[in-house]
């Protein structure tokens, strides 16, 4: 835990004369078991793009609400133009002109965008919503800031990115004068992210002070004026975008050298393990949520899905997983129709499942994690004897899986949910390699993993890959896809509407072709 | 985590709850303006002779073999996350017709008595199967259609006790089934008193305990050592889970409600086959609902339930002797209701600390996050309701 911070403090406040809009000292919080931020040192000055970087689970979001007031640090001052100040709750922070946009939004689909904005801040006259009031300050801030939107759309109707608009406008309506964003581009395409950009851009000239939170490196270069560093809970220095690369940053970001998901040379062969033939599944709105996906993957060959999440990604992996019925088509495995398999036939037909949301499919967090190796593997040796379970075997095997792959747990008896995000993935993964697949279903592998996880699973799949064994990967990093993929398939609205080659692809055309810019069917819906 | 702490937390919660029940009830008995103590010393007064004091642990064993079973019941349920409310029509159904069966037919001993626990555990499974395929068909909750079944079951009892299965003369006070023949009885295993030196009591001590121990045991091993069990329990925890990884969670539906029906069955037959030999209008009732609360307070483990069984079975031996002493017996009533009730507290706030201090130990599990709540096990009965994790924003 204790790295001596690798650069210097940020840069000392030469400019004495203005104070800062939000300076932060020796911030610290713990949670029981976990200092979650330690003596966190961060100087934000009025009007600027300030960059707060660092890996998932390095302590920003802690961080973030701190400042907001979800949360009281247990050491440090907060100084809110140079004057201490205590935030007890969101509501003191809000009053103190700090607006928070969740990296999750927080809309209700059958409200327009003005009642949106004005929700739980409503001008009344006579008790009554004024419409009119409101409407005409909204006007006031879409126009003072570009914020290109209509205030009579229902949410339900907008873009990923539209409705992002309208949490910024939200924020801004309750008269935030330093804005934080809790990694904004997560959710959007390249395209979005540079409206984004040219938003914050507004705000800045505008006066207004942004604090961006991201591990995304050059999207943080691209748009902050100074940076700051955060490394396992604490400051370890701060970055000028303009004098540093991306390459630094990313060491300064994880301490080493950085992982990389590029494949070596290619290792598919002709044998296909997995087709799918025109495999539809239905959804409660009409428009099949999987529409006529026909795809095959090969021994050796990751297959990558790429897509905005909510395109049929999760349907059809629950498809092939046999967690929901077909409309239509054919799945085979190796060979077999396993279109009528239940899932336990599929997983002892050598599928391996990592699922999307681990926590949800993926581990049973009230059990110790010897358990958690049995699920999924529960008519298989080494977990199991004929009707019994084999504890000492399940439990030699979850200590082998604990060596090989380094999951960081005092023991087979700790229970999963006190293992961090990236070791409770470990186990996973290494769950799933070790009855052999023939196919491996990997949902997200890395998401919300530290990076030293990360590149140990990449690792894994590469090795997985080079063994002979079919890998589907379904991903929203977008270097991960273009990285480790053979082959790429783009799914927009339920449908595979583009196979590219991840060799000659760079994430701004995969972007282009997930939103359907480049897509001739696409443009029409 | 060594052993003592182990136990130590997971008899930390009941403790405090029996605790707390105490304290209420010594109040309760204040107001009426009676004596805490003397209700007290009633409690712990098993009698004078030593003949006396075993006819009382008789009376707590024979009255805690069917609160154990009926915990039990309830207890597979729990730990798939169903609720199974409707242990109370299953055991009535399950008497009525296997005290009509056995009544009905003659056999020699040993095949008599299996087939009035055949006959017992077979109506119970099939009556609580219809709870399980009205879930899995038609996605009817289970608490809704096994309370529902219970109005049903205590009809149709009444119904085949009055008209096809009636046993007693017309115009008696207490309707009964015929009595079941000498081989149908279950013997009473009073040598045991022989054995371990101990004066015979008046009464005779219910020979289907040992059935009741062989099945505590099977449901252990079940649960714990079988990949049913695992099955079972990881459906409990988490069924999102437990589908992903394979399980049919209609087929694990079905299954356990049999299982659970099945050991229902057999509630009442400590009684019909140890004492009363006939299924009557004065039948011991509420066994099937005093099995939630006896699972609740055992934790749904087969051990704990055992323990808690004794517990209520001790509580209630209270009751006559109470209103020799002027206090009415409902203190019984008010103690078991309140452990109950603060069992579901206690076994929350055990489990918090135990997830908290697991956390403590590993100092990796993450701070709270609205991003990432802990998902819902929508588990084990009330002591699964997770609270969201900073709710903020």
């Amino acid at each position: 835990m204790a790295e001596a911070p690798a650069g210097a403090h940020p840069a000392a406040a030469a400019n004495g004369d203005a104070p800062y809009a939000v300076e932060l000292r020796g911030i610290t919080k713990r949670f029981p078991g976990v200092v979650a931020n330690r003596d966190i040192e961060l100087r934000v000055r009025r009007g600027e793009v300030h960059a707060i970087v660092g890996e998932n689970g390095a302590g920003k979001s802690t961080l973030m609400k701190t400042l907001y007031g979800m949360h009281r640090p247990d050491e440090g001052t907060i100084l809110l133009d140079g004057r201490e100040t205590t935030l007890r709750s969101p509501a003191d922070a809000i009053a103190a002109g700090i607006g928070m946009v969740h990296q999750h939004f927080m809309l209700a689909d059958y409200f327009t965008v003005l009642e949106s904005i004005v929700l739980g801040s409503e001008p009344t006259s006579g008790g009554r919503l004024d419409r009119a009031e409101a409407r005409r300050r909204i006007r006031e801030i879409f126009s003072r800031y570009a914020l290109n939107l209509d205030p009579d759309v229902l949410v339900e109707d907008l873009g990923v990115g539209d409705r992002q608009r309208v949490e910024i406008a939200k924020v801004l309506y309750r008269g935030a004068t330093t804005l934080i964003l809790d990694e904004p581009t997560a959710v959007l395409v390249p395209q979005e992210v540079d409206e984004l950009f040219g938003n914050l851009a507004e705000l800045k000239r505008e006066g207004l002070t942004v604090i961006f939170i991201s591990h995304k490196l050059d999207e943080v270069r691209k748009v902050a004026d100074s940076i700051t560093v955060i490394r396992r809970g604490t400051t370890v220095g701060s970055a000028d975008p303009r004098t540093t690369t991306a390459r630094q940053l990313a060491e300064m970001m994880v301490g080493s050298e950085l992982p990389s998901p590029q494949t070596r040379t290619s290792t598919v062969r002709e044998t296909p393990v997995l087709e799918l033939r025109g495999v539809t599944v239905a959804s409660l709105t009409g428009r099949p949520a999987v529409d006529g996906a026909t795809l095959t993957v090969r021994e050796g060959e990751v297959v990558g899905i790429a897509g905005v999440e909510g395109n049929g990604q999760a349907e059809l992996v629950d498809a092939i997983m046999g967690l929901r019925p077909l409309a239509g088509g054919t799945i085979s495995l190796g060979g077999d129709d396993i279109s009528a398999w239940s899932t336990r036939s599929r997983r002892e037909a050598g599928v391996g499942f990592i699922p999307e949301d681990r926590h949800r499919q993926g581990m049973l967090l009230d059990a110790p994690l010897w358990e958690n190796r049995i699920l999924g593997h529960q008519t298989r040796p080494p977990a199991v004897k004929g009707v019994f379970i084999d504890r000492s075997g399940a439990r030699t095997d979850t200590e082998r899986i604990m060596r090989e792959y380094d999951v960081r747990a005092p023991g087979v008896d700790a229970l999963a949910v006190a293992l961090s995000g990236g070791n409770q993935q470990k186990l996973i993964v290494g769950r799933e390699m070790s009855s052999g697949p023939r196919l491996l279903i990997a949902a997200h592998p890395t998401r919300g993993v530290d990076v030293g996880a990360q590149a140990a699973i990449w690792e894994l799949l590469k090795d997985a890959r080079a063994e002979g064994m079919g890998i589907l990967l379904i991903s929203a990093d977008l270097d991960e896809l273009i990285g480790l993929s053979d082959t790429l398939q783009v799914m927009l609205r339920g449908r595979l509407v583009a196979e590219l080659d991840p060799a000659s692809l760079t994430p701004e055309e995969l972007g282009g072709h997930m939103t359907g810019a480049h897509d001739g069917s696409g443009s029409a819906a | 985590m060594t052993a003592v702490r182990r136990v130590g937390s997971a008899l930390l919660a009941p403790a405090i709850a029996v605790v707390f029940a105490v304290v209420i009830t010594a109040l309760v008995i204040l107001l009426i303006g009676e004596n805490p103590s003397t209700a007290l010393r009633v409690l712990f007064d098993f009698g004078d002779t030593p003949a006396q004091q075993t006819q009382s642990i008789v009376v707590i064993l024979n009255r805690a073999v069917p609160l154990f079973l009926a915990g039990l019941a309830v207890s597979v349920a729990f730990r798939m996350g169903l609720f199974n409310i409707g242990v109370e029509g299953q055991y009535r159904m399950a008497t009525v017709l296997a005290a009509g069966a056995g009544a009905a037919v003659a056999l020699p001993a040993p095949l008599h008595v299996l087939l009035i626990i055949v006959v017992a555990m077979a109506v119970g499974a099939l009556w609580a199967s219809i709870v399980a395929i009205l879930k899995v068909t038609r996605g009817v909750s289970e608490v809704i259609s096994s309370i529902m079944l219970n109005f049903i079951a205590l009809g149709i009892a009444s119904w085949l006790l009055t008209g096809p299965l009636r046993g007693s003369e017309e115009g008696a006070a207490i309707i009964t089934t015929e009595d079941l023949p000498e081989s149908g009885r279950f013997p009473a295993i009073n040598g045991l008193f022989d054995v371990v030196g101990l004066a015979q009591p008046r009464g005779e001590l219910y020979g289907f305990l040992l059935v009741a121990i062989v099945v505590g045991i099977a449901i252990a091993v079940l649960l714990k050592r079988t990949r049913f069990g695992f099955d079972l329990r990881a459906t409990g925890l988490s069924p999102s889970a437990a589908t992903a990884s394979g399980i049919d969670a209609r087929g694990m539906v079905l299954k356990t409600m049999l299982i659970s029906g099945a050991v229902a069955g057999l509630i009442g037959l400590p009684d019909l086959m140890g004492r009363t030999h006939h299924f009557g209008t004065e039948f011991t009732a509420g066994l099937g609902f005093l099995g939630i609360a006896v699972a609740l307070l055992g934790r749904n483990s087969p051990v704990g339930i055992a323990f808690a069984a004794l517990l209520f079975a001790f509580l209630d031996r209270a009751a006559v002797p109470l209103q020799f002493a002027d206090i009415p017996a409902s203190v019984v009533t008010i103690i078991q209701g309140t452990i109950v009730l603060a069992v579901v507290v206690a076994n929350e706030i055990a489990r918090q600390l135990t997830r908290r201090r697991a956390e403590r130990d590993t100092g990796q599990g993450g701070p709270p996050a609205p991003e990432s709540p802990s998902p819902n096990p929508t588990g084990t009965a009330g002591s699964r309701i997770d609270e969201p994790q900073g709710a903020g924003a």
